[in-house]
Formats: structure tokens, C-alpha cells, sequence
């Protein structure tokens, strides 16, 4: 029983005092608790930038999902079933992204893009955060596709369906959970994304995360707290939809050939 | 069909990755050895600084691990298990912010703590803006993956060893001592490899936390390098020792693998 | 030390384990139990070593309580049915856990593992302690999992099937070594089976279970000769089951009559064994002390030992062992009224 107060203080701290803060009209030290409660900074911040912010990130994470799965999927498929030459090469070349440091290579990835007139564009964003979006997608969509046992698609093949038709109808629905989990991952982690986004981004593209960092370091306490309060919804979301989805098998074959 | 995917990895991180080892030997348009120069004389304390803290976290995270998930797997608690996962789906720059307001100098734990009287209201301890804030928070959202994948592989050993040891009489302890860590060694050392380079990596984080003043982690330093002084041969160099590092931890994790017979 | 347990109830869920479970095992004895999977068996064995712990009744070693006491605390000692010996430990290591644990010095453990290990019969392979148990036969890791158990002199043995996942013709081997160790050392044990050929050879006292409740206890010949009910008969030995109306004057199976004495009335099992029963081709004539039935030999089987005849008999098919093979065709099959079972339907 204290165990479970120990732990539920530790992992609730930092997160009560964001709420606290979000609804903090005047506080000051060394109240413990803010003077005055109201929600002023939520009516203000909503009218402003953050409601940009949260637009633009918004819009960019569902580009950046339906692109990434509508990459991967076949790719996916195709690593799972068939012997595609240098098919360890191409698994690792989507491991890598996220086995070395980013910043380094974002630093330089700007100036690449910025070649191509693509910096502090919306498609810039979107393209830097595919970046790592597409090595998640590619090893749990891998994972969830050699998880469907073969004998069902050779089953339709017996019966005559082509594979076209058979990846359709047989390994597509199958693989849903794992399609779910992917697409829910994908479009969190563009939702989640800074280094990249504080790089590519500014000073014109700006997602919540990065509106966040702006206004916590520029001591805007309560409205950094509204928008980290708004970032951790989709999470929350997430971490209760996966504890369904979520099996350690998917998280296992990260970093497994 | 391979191709659009492997396209966008490879223009957006494979050659800027490449291009960093080039450009550090930049400066001025001019092959040059300056950077690294550089490196060494204004960024070595740094180096030992990021490597210090990334060690320091690994080793309570795992520790920690270690031992919650062996009470998690032997005795059970759900709701301790469930509130584990909470970190993971809190996007770090939140936890940036958050650790800030908690444990800032006039933060929220401070006050609380004021009102019990532990803490002297008129020259409050500063937590976050030093190391302890950067340790505490990449602690607190690693600590979730790490419960996570122990969790997974004290789950993949064998009850009736456990039940072996119990039948000996070993308390929970001396199970998770003798019998869950060796037997899961492998795993937890491929946990360590991971979370120990996303570490050495971070940027969010001690961006928000770590206070204005030096050291630094690495990745604040190459922020600043390109951000405030357009010096993209030093913030190369700097990216090429970090990618050293990871490299090494990577070589170290499959030496480790490859040791063992099959 | 005699060990006891009274009234044993565990429940899981609406599935009732254990309905009232009462047995003594005798102090020095092997105590096999014996039943089909799902009887409770395992259970039973489980809530003496604290692995499973119990809704209702009591569990007694010596003059000791011990139902409420942990695993940890019980001084018991298992043999798993997958041996579960660590496999990053040592074969020395391994045995050596329990003593280390109790914190003897290391010149007292390496004594006693080396000698129970020459009890066990391995101490004689060259470097065997230093071994990891991959490299061991299965033969010898079950040696060595009774040589875990044995070393910290528990006071009781308990055994899981230990022999079931071995081969047929290493299990022959050990199932007599097991006897002699437990005889050697005189530890009270329990020996969970399903296999009734193998509780038979090496206990001292079989106690059959069927459902979560004792359906009979005793020594194995009595047991065997002297089955109290239909499932005990049919359990143990290769037994035949005949349906049949039993009468004062005799028990008739289809249109055929058996002589019977015995006080079942109306709808009855009979039950004989394979090995109990004679065949004669053709129309064989009566015998004295014999019932008489009549079917036609359809397969015969060569199992190497004996001819197993399956032999058609008023609709059912029963199987008769000899050593002569018989040929297909009319048959007439001898029974010794003695070893004709009848039960009540």
C-alpha cells in the first residue's frame, strides 16, 4: 500500500503541477497553492497562438501518419514474407535513426533542405518527422505482418485468390490491432516531435511542442502548462486504447534482425 | 516499393549523418583539424559531463527496474504496474517543462516541502538547473520503458525455477538476486544500449532543465554552436563525437551478444 | 515424519480442484498418487509444498499446522516434472543452492553435495559439478534434481511426474533407482503420476484420485486385485468394459449369461482385464470357474511381449493379451469368474 502512494507521487508530481498551473490565475511564492484559481489563461491562450500551434501540429501528424503507412504497409509486407535482397541492410538503414544521436544530423538535414527551399515549410516538417516516423512504422508493421501465420494466406492462395487480392482480404484485417497501434504511435510521435520541428520549423511552422518550449522558457508558466497539458491528452489516450493492443512481442523486435 | 521509404531515411538522415564527419573537418572552406581543436579545449569537461549523467540515470533506472519489476513479477500489483506506463506516452519537452515547475527554486515540491518545514523559504535548494533536475527527469520518463522491457523478460522466465528457489527458501529477494537477473542479463543489457545512447542524446530535456551556466549536455552545446555562433564545423565536430560514443555502446552490446555461445 | 491433510478444498473459479481431500502418508513410505489429468493430483502435491494455497481443511507434518505457512517455510522439497534446475548455475551450484541458503560453510556443502551426488549416482562422471545442466542427458539432470531435493534432508520429498518426460526405456531404469534412493535415505514422499503401471511398481501405498476426491487407498496389490469401484478397475491394468444386466442367478451381456453371485441388481459394468482373459477359436466348450463368452476375433496386434486380440463381442470390443497368436474369425473368450468385475451401472 505505500508502495503504491510512493509510486503514484513520484509519477504524478510533475504532472499535478501542470494542472495546478494551467488553472493558476495569480500565484506566487511561497503559496503553496495558487491565490487565485480561474480559467483566464485558458480562455486567453485558446484565442491566440497556441490554437495555431496546435492546428498546424495537428494537421502536420495526420499528413505525416497517412503518408508514412501508406509507405510502409507493402514495404512492411513485402520484408515480412519475401526474400528482399539485402532485406538485413534495408532493416537496419530503419534502425539507425534512432540509434544515433538527431540533433547532429537534423543540424545538417536543415541545410539540405533549406537547398530545396523546403526549411520553415509545412512539408519540411512534415518530411523530417517521416524520418522517424517510418523506422517505427517499418519495424512494428514488419513484427505485426510475420506475426500472421503463413498457412492462412496459403489457404486463400490453394483456394485460387491472387496475392493481391489475398494480402486485401486475408493479411490486411488480420494485421489490424497491429495497423492501429502503429497508426496511434506514428501520429503521437508526430504530435510529440521538437528537435526536428525547432530545427526545420521555425521561425514560420510551429506544433505545440515547440509553442510549449517557447512560452516555458519565457516563464509563461501557466499558458506553458495549458499547452503541455493539451500535448499529454493524446498520450493518456493512447496509453489506455494500447493496454489492450500493446504486446511486448512488437517492442521486442526493436533491434532484433 | 522499397524505394519513397528508403528514399526520405536516406536523403534526411543518412547523408547529413555522413556530411557531419565531413563538415567537422571544415573551417572556413579550408581542411582543417581547428574544430576538433576546439572540441577539446572549450567541450571535454563537457563530454564527461553528458557521459556522467547518462551513467548516473542508466544505473538508477536499471537499478530501480531491477528491483520493482522483480517485486512486480513474483508478488504482482497492478495498479503499481499500470501507473508505470504512465511516462511513456508524456512527450519529453512536457517533461521538461513539468520537472521545471516542480522542481524549480520556487517551484511546487519546493513550496510543498516549505510548509512542512523542510525547506528554508528564503534560500530554497535549486533541483532543476543542475544535473539532479537532468538526472531526475531523464530517470523519471525512462524509467517507463525500462519497467516495461524487465518487466517483459522476468515474464519470460520460467515459474518452476522460481518455484525451485522458493522450495529452497528464498525470500523475493534473494529470487530476483539469484534466478531473474542472471537469467535475464541478456535483455536488461540490450535495454542498457538503448536508453543509455537516447540519453547520451538528449536535447528537450536539458535543453529546458539545465540551466544557463556550463556544462552542458552535448546536444545543448551543438544547438548553441550552429544557434548563436553559425559555426557549423565545431557543431559537426561535436556531433561526431556523440555519434562515437553511440557507436561504442553499440559495438560494446554486440560484443556482449556475440560472446555467448549459441 | 508422517505427514497428514484433512478435509483439503481448493476451488478455482467454479472448477472444484480439491472436494475433501483426507489422506495419511505414512513416515518412510513412497505415497504414489495416481489419476487422470485433472483429478487434482498436482493440486493435491502443490498445497504441500505452499504453491498452492488452500480454501478449507488442514495439512500436518509431524504435529505441526503447517497450512498457513509460505513455501519458503515449509522444509518440503520438489523434484518438478521439468526438473527446473537454473541453467546459468552449475550442476554443483545448483545442488549447493538450498545448503547455501541456510548458511552453512563451504567445506560443510561441499561435502554433502559431493556425497549425495555418488548417492544419486553421478559423482562418478567426470567434472560433473562443473557442468551446466544443457549438458547433461535428461536421465542425469533428473539425478541431479533429486539430488537438490535430497541434500537439505526436507522432510518431505515430493515428486511431479518426474519420470514422464524421459524415455520409455530411461524411465524403466530410474523409476527403480528412484525406490532405492527413497528406501536408502527413508524420507517420507509423494509421487504424483498418471501412468498406473508406474505407481504400481514403486510405491508402498497408491492412493487413486478421480475428480478432486479419493476414490481408493492402499497397497498396490490391493488395489489392483481388489478394485472397489468401476473406475478403479477400469483404471489400472488394460482393462475391457462390458455392459450387462445383472440378475440373481447370473449377469447377462446381449443375448449371452455369466455366472455372478455377487448382490448387484439390474444394470451393471463388468470390467476384466486383457491379461485375465483366454482365447480358444471357435466354439469352445465350458469350464469350471469360468464365464464363457462368445465374439469374433476381427485384429490382432504383435506388441512384441504378447498378441493383443481385439476381440468383437455383443457390439463391443474388448481386447484379450496371449502369448499364441489366434487367427480372425469366431472366438471364444474365458474369463476366471474371480477376475470378472461386475458394478453397479
Amino acid at each position: 500500500m505505500a508502495g503504491t502512494v510512493l509510486v503514484a507521487f513520484v509519477i504524478c508530481a510533475p504532472l499535478s503541477s501542470l494542472v495546478i498551473w494551467s488553472f493558476a490565475r495569480r500565484w506566487s511564492w511561497p503559496h503553496p497553492f495558487p491565490q487565485e484559481l480561474g480559467l483566464f489563461y485558458w480562455r486567453k491562450v485558446l484565442e491566440g497562438d497556441l490554437l495555431r500551434a496546435l492546428q498546424s501540429g495537428f494537421l502536420i501528424a495526420v499528413v505525416v501518419t497517412a503518408a508514412t503507412l501508406v509507405l510502409t504497409v507493402p514495404l512492411a509486407y513485402l520484408l515480412a514474407r519475401y526474400p528482399v535482397p539485402f532485406k538485413a541492410a534495408i532493416l537496419l538503414v530503419f534502425l539507425l535513426p534512432h540509434a544515433f544521436p538527431q540533433l547532429p544530423v537534423f543540424v545538417n538535414a536543415t541545410t539540405l533542405l533549406y537547398r530545396v527551399n523546403l526549411a520553415a515549410s509545412f512539408s519540411g516538417v512534415v518530411l523530417i518527422h517521416m524520418v522517424g516516423a517510418l523506422v517505427y512504422a517499418v519495424w512494428t508493421m514488419t513484427a505485426v505482418f510475420r506475426s500472421i501465420p503463413e498457412s492462412l494466406e496459403e489457404a486463400a492462395w490453394n483456394l485460387g485468390a491472387s496475392r493481391l487480392k489475398t494480402f486485401v482480404t486475408v493479411a490486411l484485417p488480420l494485421a489490424t490491432p497491429g495497423l492501429v497501434a502503429s497508426t496511434l504511435l506514428v501520429f503521437l510521435y508526430s504530435l510529440d516531435e521538437f528537435t526536428g520541428t525547432l530545427l526545420v520549423g521555425s521561425p514560420f511552422v510551429l506544433t505545440l511542442p515547440v509553442y510549449m518550449y517557447r512560452t516555458s522558457v519565457g516563464y509563461e508558466l501557466q499558458v506553458a502548462s495549458i499547452a503541455a497539458l493539451i500535448l499529454m491528452l493524446p498520450g493518456l489516450v493512447l496509453l489506455v486504447v494500447l493496454e489492450r493492443y500493446l504486446k511486448s512481442e512488437y517492442l521486442s523486435m526493436f533491434g532484433r534482425l | 516499393m522499397a524505394a519513397p521509404s528508403l528514399a526520405i531515411v536516406v536523403w534526411l538522415f543518412f547523408v547529413p549523418f555522413l556530411s557531419s564527419a565531413h563538415l567537422s573537418f571544415l573551417r572556413d572552406g579550408q581542411w582543417s583539424l581547428q574544430n576538433y581543436a576546439l572540441v577539446w579545449r572549450l567541450y571535454k569537461i563537457d563530454v564527461v559531463y553528458t557521459l556522467g549523467i547518462s551513467l548516473v540515470s542508466l544505473g538508477l533506472v536499471i537499478g530501480i527496474a531491477a528491483l520493482v519489476c522483480g517485486y512486480l513479477r513474483i508478488v504482482g500489483h497492478r495498479s503499481v504496474e499500470f501507473l508505470f506506463k504512465v511516462p511513456l506516452f508524456v512527450p519529453f519537452v512536457v517533461v521538461g517543462h513539468g520537472m521545471r515547475v516542480l522542481l524549480a527554486p520556487r517551484g511546487t515540491l519546493n513550496s510543498a516541502l516549505a510548509q512542512v518545514g523542510v525547506v528554508d523559504l528564503s534560500d530554497p535548494p535549486s533541483i532543476a538547473f543542475t544535473w539532479i533536475g537532468i538526472v531526475i527527469s531523464l530517470v523519471w520518463k525512462n524509467l517507463a520503458l525500462a519497467v516495461l522491457l524487465v518487466l517483459g523478460a522476468y515474464r519470460a522466465v520460467d515459474e518452476a525455477f522460481l518455484e525451485a528457489a522458493r522450495n529452497m527458501g528464498a525470500s523475493t529477494f534473494r529470487q530476483i538476486r539469484d534466478i531473474l537477473l542472471p537469467i535475464s542479463a541478456p535483455s536488461l543489457v540490450v535495454a542498457s544500449a538503448f536508453m543509455f545512447t537516447s540519453m547520451l542524446a538528449s536535447f528537450s530535456v536539458p535543453l529546458m532543465i539545465g540551466g544557463g551556466e556550463p556544462p552542458h549536455m552535448l546536444m545543448v552545446d551543438v544547438y548553441y554552436r550552429i544557434n548563436y555562433q553559425d559555426d557549423l564545423g565545431t557543431a559537426n565536430a561535436l556531433g561526431v563525437v556523440s555519434y562515437l560514443f553511440a557507436m561504442g555502446v553499440a559495438g560494446y552490446y554486440l560484443r556482449t551478444i556475440t560472446v555467448r555461445p549459441p | 515424519m508422517d505427514v497428514r491433510v484433512e478435509g483439503l478444498v481448493k476451488r478455482y473459479g467454479r472448477v472444484t480442484a480439491l472436494d475433501g481431500v483426507s489422506i495419511g502418508f505414512a513416515s518412510g513410505g513412497l505415497t504414489a498418487i495416481l489419476g487422470p489429468s485433472g483429478c487434482g493430483k498436482t493440486t493435491l502435491l502443490r498445497s504441500l509444498a505452499g504453491f498452492v494455497v488452500v480454501d478449507g481443511g488442514r495439512i500436518v507434518f509431524g504435529t505441526e499446522d503447517v497450512t498457513a505457512l509460505s513455501p519458503q517455510a515449509r522444509g518440503t522439497a520438489m523434484v518438478f516434472q521439468h526438473y527446473a534446475l537454473w541453467p546459468h548455475m552449475t550442476v554443483f551450484d545448483n545442488v549447493a543452492y538450498g545448503l547455501r541458503l541456510r548458511k552453512l560453510p563451504d567445506a560443510d556443502v561441499r561435502r554433502r553435495v559431493e556425497k549425495i551426488l555418488d548417492l544419486v549416482e553421478i559423482g562418478r562422471l567426470s567434472g560433473v559439478m562443473q557442468r551446466r545442466p544443457a549438458e547433461l542427458s535428461g536421465g542425469q539432470q533428473q539425478r541431479v534434481a533429486l539430488a537438490r531435493a535430497l541434500v537439505v534432508e526436507p522432510r518431505v520429498l515430493l515428486m511431479d511426474e518426474p519420470l514422464s518426460n524421459l524415455d520409455a526405456k530411461v524411465r524403466q531404469r530410474l523409476r527403480a533407482e528412484v525406490r532405492r534412493l527413497q528406501k536408502a535415505v527413508g524420507i517420507t514422499a509423494v509421487y504424483v503420476t498418471h501412468d498406473q503401471e508406474e505407481a504400481l511398481a514403486i510405491a508402498d501405498t497408491v492412493v487413486l484420485m478421480n475428480a478432486g476426491r479419493v476414490v481408493q487407498a492402499g497397497s498396490p496389490q490391493e488395489i489392483y486385485s481388489s478394485p472397489e469401484s468401476a473406475f478403479a478397475a477400469e483404471f489400472l491394468g488394460v482393462s475391457n468394459q462390458l455392459a450387462g444386466i445383472a440378475a440373481a442367478d447370473g449377469v447377462s451381456v446381449g443375448s449371452q449369461r455369466l455366472p455372478y453371485a455377487g448382490p448387484v441388481r439390474g444394470r451393471a459394468t463388468l470390467i476384466f482385464r486383457a491379461t485375465d482373459a483366454s482365447l480358444a477359436a471357435g466354439d469352445g466348450g465350458a469350464a469350471p470357474e469360468q464365464a464363457l463368452l462368445r465374439g469374433v476375433l476381427e485384429e490382432r496386434l504383435f506388441l512384441g511381449s504378447v498378441y493383443r486380440h481385439y476381440v468383437r463381442v455383443e457390439g463391443e470390443t474388448v481386447m484379450v493379451d496371449g502369448a499364441e497368436p489366434v487367427e480372425p474369425g469366431p472366438v471364444t473368450l474365458r474369463v476366471p469368474v474371480a477376475k470378472l468385475q461386475v458394478y453397479a451401472a
